[in-house]
């Protein structure tokens, strides 16, 4: 099992009803107790408010041999396989990755390397990074956003970013980074609204 | 609380770019003691010994240093600065403080921290993975054992406590405990919420540098509904009290370089602080506290008029300051510095200026 299904996201304390919105994070973490990921959670539960949410959520350096040893996409398991679908077929994309050695790494592009060229344009990708401190908050500018430029992706204005000292372990504590994460999706409240469901009407119709 | 200014150290054991000298373990822990007698006798309000696990520095055992310190002082308050509380075991801490404040009769204060240097963690086999978590789950069982006994208490990283008697209790009501913070928006948050004092360590940079951490913690604690008059703020900076503002600098300069050269790394390798920037950190907006004994004041009042600080504790033998003038930079602080900055504080507060 690659694309892990994440378990009710939407906040308990505001059910809202609707189509959900299929969300796939794709996470560049290497770690099992991850900053990033304790972003990602804090993105989705306030996604959640605004709209129903079915989330999965795709570890890249968890997906094996059958992934890291496939230079094309046929050469892929059918697990990966799964992953990558996943990824195309969501409504929208969380790109949320750490910043290492300068950039995302190596096997968070080697993912997008297999993505299908048109499989992501005018797909809703946001942007979330974390880093060892604020001197990286702009790869999310310089180096994530040009990549979801190329497959001609409608990126989220507003990106979000969060340093270590941001974090209680992997838990969010800054209230600033909390408001960004609101501030990017009432940006987009409409668009969102309007795409729960739609990809995968296309997908199968 | 009335403003209280106080000096912090950590048993620096460094050679005197000076001299070339070394003094030995012996002699520092001895000199460590006379400063808080001297501190005591100048009439400052705490000190501060901090914890550092390398043979350059004498103060691995900072409650054992406390301790002496207890029998050669009167009325000074006695506090580490900080306890690594993620690499203890908080019962053997609040015994031992609660140990010193028999002692002292009451003067014993914890500042707990995460420490910033991790040296710690291997000696008494803990894992930086769990930096977070273990200070969180050993602040939490602390202050459990400060509000009752016996304490009942379970955890992931100590066998439980089931009716536990911790002895002995405090001497008086209770042990303030601080958390030691040196920035992080989520410690802010954290300490504000839990509704502790919080101490500030400032190394270098501008007087606002903690504008955020201030910010934030104060928020915090108001909505956990913690009462906004019962936060102390405390700044933990380094410093020196001169004569004339040219000898302070003088005086301080070449340790300080010393200091910065053993243990602030860039591509792994010291670097030398030029005077230059030494002298750009001394400036009105930059933190440090060095100076004639009216610059301090100025920029102590500088620090109560931008965070509201109730406390300020000074490390002045960074890098290997000889005793002889750092007992002659303490006698200034204590009845050069401190009078006026109290009494300007005071009428402060009675003007109805920040708390």
């Amino acid at each position: 099992m690659t694309a892990t299904p994440v378990l009710d996201v939407s906040a308990p304390s505001a059910p809202v009803a609707g189509t959900p919105l299929r969300v796939a994070v794709v996470n560049g973490s290497p770690s099992r107790q991850s900053k990033t990921m304790g972003l990602a959670d804090v993105i989705l539960h306030t996604l959640g408010q605004i709209l129903p949410v079915e989330a999965s959520r795709i570890d890249v350096y968890r997906l094996g041999p059958g992934f890291t040893g496939a230079v094309e996409r046929d050469e892929v398991t059918p697990e990966v396989e799964d992953a990558l679908r996943s990824a195309e077929q969501a409504d929208l994309l969380i790109a949320a990755t750490p910043v290492f050695r300068g950039s995302y790494p190596g096997m968070f592009k080697h993912f997008f390397d297999l993505i299908d060229q048109y499989a992501l344009a005018n797909k809703l990708v946001l942007l979330a990074g974390t880093g060892g401190s604020e001197q990286h908050a702009l790869f999310l500018e310089h180096a994530l956003r040009p990549l979801f430029g190329f497959f001609q992706a409608m990126t989220v204005p507003v990106a979000i970013f969060a340093s270590s000292g941001d974090f209680d372990g992997t838990l969010l504590l800054n209230p600033r980074v909390h408001g960004r994460i609101e501030m990017a999706f009432a940006d987009v409240a409409d668009l969102l609204k309007a795409r729960a469901g739609s990809a995968s009407k296309q997908a199968t119709g | 609380m009335a403003f209280e200014i106080g000096i912090m150290t950590f048993g620096e054991i460094t050679k005197d770019p000076v001299t070339g000298a070394v003094p030995s373990p012996r002699q520092r822990v001895r000199e460590t003691i006379e400063q808080a007698r001297a501190a005591d006798q100048a009439g400052l309000d705490v000190f501060g010994v901090g914890e550092h696990h390398r043979s350059d520095f004498a103060g691995s055992a900072p409650t054992i240093l406390l301790a002496a310190a207890a029998e050669a002082t009167k009325r000074i308050r006695l506090t580490s600065s900080v306890t690594v509380l993620s690499s203890e075991d908080p019962v053997r801490v609040w015994e031992q403080f609660a140990t010193i404040d028999l002692l002292s009769a009451g003067r014993a204060e914890i500042i707990a921290g995460r420490g910033s240097y991790t040296e710690s963690f291997p000696l008494f086999g803990y894992a930086l993975e769990d930096y977070a978590e273990l200070f969180r789950e050993k602040l939490d069982l602390l202050l459990k054992i400060r509000e009752q006994n016996p304490v009942t208490w379970r955890g992931r990283f100590r066998a439980p406590l089931v009716d536990a008697d911790v002895a002995p209790r405090a001497d008086g009501a209770t042990i303030p405990i601080w958390v030691g913070v040196g920035g992080s928006p989520a410690s802010a948050v954290g300490t504000g919420r839990l509704g502790l004092p919080i101490a500030l360590a400032q190394l270098l940079g501008p007087i606002t540098f903690h504008e955020q951490t201030v910010e934030l913690y104060r928020a915090a604690a108001a909505q956990a509904g913690h009462d906004a008059s019962a936060l102390h703020v405390s700044i933990n900076v380094h410093g020196y009290v001169g004569r004339t503002s040219q000898q302070a600098r003088d005086v301080m300069y070449p340790y300080f370089a010393q200091g910065m050269m053993e243990n602030n790394h860039q591509r792994g390798a010291g670097f030398l602080m030029s005077r230059l920037a030494f002298d750009a950190q001394a400036t009105p907006g930059a933190g440090l506290l060095v100076g004639s004994p009216q610059e301090v004041i100025d920029k102590l009042l500088a620090y109560h008029e931008l965070y509201g600080i109730n406390r300020a504790i000074i490390q002045m033998g960074f890098g290997g300051m000889p005793q002889k003038e750092h007992l002659a930079a303490i006698e200034r602080l204590g009845t050069e510095v401190a009078p006026v900055v109290r009494r300007e504080v005071a009428a402060r507060m009675k003007a109805g200026a920040p708390a």
